[in-house]
């Protein structure tokens, strides 16, 4: 099912941020139209709030005020752009108000709920009111859902864009600037700080936020602890030679947690053919065959096959390749897109709406045009049997001055609706 | 050379009304004007804006075929639209609150469109025609349209330069049947009396009937109704001209008997005496005739002016002062004492801001208060000062938004 109009609503910062990227790019290369509210826009204006020095109810009041003048915003793009689906990533800014409004008109609404749902319990104020709730992990999370009513979850595990996350060829000052031995990239949480100072006879570089504060760990810290931008990672995980990927927890006292979960790092390290050292999780083995990833299961392990892997290099090569072969067979957003828009349509009854659409090519068209349209599809990204509805939106959708063409075809739409005419 | 483009995608009459801000640019050192007109009317542009580049394109969707609108927008709008980008505009003034004025917008560099705009992908509405919309909801007390749109430019030429005083011309009367909403036009038998009157009371020789082909008919009845003498002088003109004859024929009258019609505008662009009738949704102080020695029969009733697009639930009381007998009289001698109720005569005439209209029968019960809101329009475009009014702030209040304050200062901004 492919041609369907959806509006993916991002959040104002945050891990789910980067997943509504590739989550877009994803939509548009299997063929959808694809409309961004763009969040992080706002995010700037709401919190310079916190910085009046006014009283605490003062305060909610305005920042309540100011996200229901986002939540609007999106009303208002979804008014305009008519999507089949409004596509939520976790902490997207749309309140009750909003989500009751979209379910009374009938505009279908998914949250990919992209976190631990014990450590961001939240989702339970929002998750009865989207249509439905894909979520990362499986078990329990599945009956809370179904007792807030919410019965429409599903198990939606995160993934990688492979035109985002690929091999590359670095130049020599990058493989040196990028590249070590041994590195982690990602932010420093309680079990990653007292794991990693096992490691720090190695060649190790420790790239990412939130590791102030740790002398031992302190000289490993690239950049400063500054964030790192997604185009960075990948090439820090094809400078490495073993990427270390310790998933996340609070606890300290239990380094390797044995979580649920499979984390985005483990499916864009697979994806850009970097070699990794993943933590076990109880969710792994259906994503990943056991030649597939090299993984641990306590910081014993793990410091010995850094050891082994170091002396074994091409052994390294052949697990990153299957890694790579798994990922782009079965770990794509755009496969997970494909599962979500699926589930939906089976879950969600009349869906997609069907709408009235013209072809571009009607017998009235000019023929001397075909080329020149043909030409403007394509470059549209558009499939070549696209909807003159959709060609309208996807030339709206450009930026700047329009050409000759795009305006006719803008001009010609709105001609036909003042005139309630279409070919 | 600066040009400078005006996009007048309407009608006739608003074409025609387009003349004070096409005239302004005209006279700016070292400019040329280019007019983006609908196809039907390029004609008629050439005529009577004949130092003006006409760029016509297809907008109106009247008596096309399906193939033939596809081929008009496509092919013939896509040449046109590639000239338009073609030309380097210092301003491109976009006139018209309408889908295809927002997209035709699109061609161009944002910050060089005023009006109506385009902004990746975000339809845009300029400060002044903001300003319009919000003081549309008093109607009674609002400006000229032909300022309206001067008013883009703060340079405007004086009103008085605008149109030429307006003279009888020698070849009789011209009677325009109806204009384009048939409510604000007056019936066959009430326009017959008031042709009659003025016919047999100037003693003219020659009465042509001017309007479309759907007209025709109505002045057939027109001429019924009119007694002997006349109908032998009158000719039915009706859906018989192309614009240049119309041109012609306008300029050659001693006054045109007409509702607010768009060959109103013809009449007061060459300087022929206007004879007008105003009701229903046509308000004189919005669209009347442009120039002096103009003369507007108001009718003002309490539900005026009302909107084209409401049915009438009042019987089309605004007629009531014309089809009253002493109408006829008041036609003839102007005298206030021979007004009917419900009508006010005015005489066309400037003050600084543009056009007016003076009563010299019936009473205007607004003057005061426009007066009032035209210093204060005025002042928003000159920085000469001016009467502090006691409707200053409820003026600024009403006219003035948060936004224009807060986000931007200049005229030419725009806001989406």
């Amino acid at each position: 099912m492919n041609n369907l109009r959806i509006l993916v609503v991002l959040p104002f910062y945050g891990g789910s941020l980067p997943i509504g990227r590739y989550v877009t790019s994803a939509l548009k290369e299997d063929g959808h139209l694809v409309e961004v509210f763009e969040a992080p826009e706002f995010y700037s204006a709401y919190d310079s709030l916190k910085s009046l020095k006014v009283t605490t109810d003062r305060l909610e009041y305005l920042q309540n005020s100011f996200l229901n003048v986002v939540s609007q915003s999106v009303l208002a793009k979804v008014e305009t752009f008519e999507p089949d689906l409004v596509l939520c990533m976790a902490q997207a800014p749309l309140n009750h108000q909003a989500l009751k409004r979209l379910k009374r008109d009938g505009v279908t609404t998914a949250m990919w709920f992209v976190e631990d749902y014990r450590l961001f319990t939240y989702w339970k104020a929002f998750a009865p009111f989207y249509d439905v709730f894909a979520v990362i992990q499986k078990g329990q999370i599945f009956d809370e859902l179904n007792a807030v009513g919410q019965p429409n979850a599903l198990y939606l595990p995160l993934a990688a864009q492979p035109d985002f996350h690929k091999p590359v060829d670095l130049t020599p000052v990058e493989q040196r600037k990028f590249g070590s031995d041994v590195s982690f990239m990602g932010a420093g949480y309680p079990n990653r700080r007292i794991a990693f100072r096992e490691l720090v006879n190695h060649d190790f570089k420790i790239w990412g936020t939130e590791w102030e504060g740790d002398h031992v760990l302190e000289p490993l810290i690239q950049l400063k602890g500054a964030r790192i931008s997604s185009e960075d990672c990948v090439k820090i995980f094809n400078a490495t030679k073993i990427n270390l990927n310790l998933h996340s927890s609070i606890q300290a006292d239990e380094l390797v947690t044995y979580g649920d979960f499979v984390n985005p790092r483990t499916f864009e390290l697979a994806a850009c053919g970097a070699f990794q050292l993943v933590d076990k999780r109880s969710l792994l083995p259906e994503a990943f065959a056991e030649n597939e990833l090299a993984t641990f299961s306590s910081m014993d392990e793990l410091i010995e096959k850094i050891g082994y892997f170091t002396s074994n290099p091409e052994e390294c090569v052949g697990i990153a390749q299957r890694s790579r072969d798994r990922v782009l067979k079965d770990h794509t957003y755009k496969i997970r897109m494909r599962t979500l828009i699926e589930f939906t349509n089976e879950r969600i009854d009349g869906w997609p709406k069907q709408r009235a659409s013209s072809t571009v090519f009607s017998d009235d068209f000019p023929p001397e045009l075909e080329q020149d349209i043909r030409q403007l599809i394509g470059e549209l990204g558009l499939p070549e049997d696209v909807s003159f509805e959709d060609l309208v939106w996807a030339v709206r959708q450009q930026q700047g001055k329009l050409s000759d063409l795009d305006t006719a075809i803008l001009f010609l739409d709105e001609w036909q609706k003042l005139y309630k005419i279409r070919m | 050379m600066k040009n400078y483009l005006i996009i007048q995608l309407a009608r006739f009459g608003d074409l025609i009304q387009t003349k004070r801000l096409l005239a302004t640019l005209c006279a700016r050192d070292d400019a040329t004007v280019h007019l983006c007109v609908d196809k039907s009317l390029q004609q008629l542009a050439r005529l009577v804006y004949p130092d003006v580049v006409i760029h016509p394109v297809t907008a109106h969707g009247t008596g096309l075929s399906n193939s033939e609108a596809m081929r008009s927008m496509l092919v013939d709008n896509r040449k046109a639209f590639d000239k338009l980008k073609s030309i380097d505009f210092e301003t491109i003034y976009n006139l018209n609150f309408s889908g295809l004025n927002f997209r035709l917008a699109a061609l161009f560099d944002p910050e060089t469109v005023e009006g109506y705009g385009w902004n990746n992908g975000q339809e845009m509405i300029g400060l002044w025609p903001s300003m319009a919309m919000r003081w549309s909801s008093f109607r009674r007390i609002a400006i000229n349209l032909v300022d309206f749109w001067a008013g883009y430019c703060p340079d405007m030429i004086s009103p008085e330069s605008v149109n030429p005083e307006a003279k009888a011309k020698g070849s009789g009367i011209g009677v325009v049947l109806a204009g384009r909403e048939s409510r604000r036009s007056l019936p066959a038998d009430i326009l017959a009396k008031a042709t009659a009157t003025l016919g047999s009371s100037s003693k003219t020789d020659r009465i042509v009937l001017l309007g479309g082909k759907s007209e025709a008919a109505a002045g057939q009845a027109v001429i019924k109704e009119l007694p002997k003498n006349l109908q032998e002088k009158t000719d039915n003109l009706a859906g018989k001209t192309d614009w240049t004859q119309l041109v012609e024929i306008v300029d050659s009258l001693d006054m045109l008997l007409t509702p607010d019609t768009g060959t109103m505008h013809l009449a007061a662009h060459l300087g022929t005496p206007v004879k007008a009738f105003f009701l229903s949704s046509a308000w004189c102080f919005e669209t009347g005739p442009y120039g002096k020695g103009h003369t507007v029969y108001q009718a003002v009733t309490d539900c005026l002016p009302c909107l084209e697009t409401k049915p009438c639930d009042y019987d089309t009381k605004c007629l009531g002062g014309f089809a009253d007998p002493l109408f006829q009289r008041f036609l003839v001698t102007g005298k206030a004492d021979h007004a009917p109720q419900g009508l006010i005569g005015f005489n066309s005439a400037f003050d600084r801001l543009g056009q007016i209209y003076s009563p010299f029968a019936g009473t205007d019960n607004d003057t005061d208060q426009r007066t009032k809101f035209r210093e204060f329009i005025r002042q928003f475009h000159a920085d000469d000062g001016g009467e502090i009014s006691d409707l200053e702030r409820l003026f600024a209040e009403r006219i003035y938004r948060e936004r224009d304050w807060m986000t931007k200062s200049q005229p030419v901004g725009t806001f989406g």
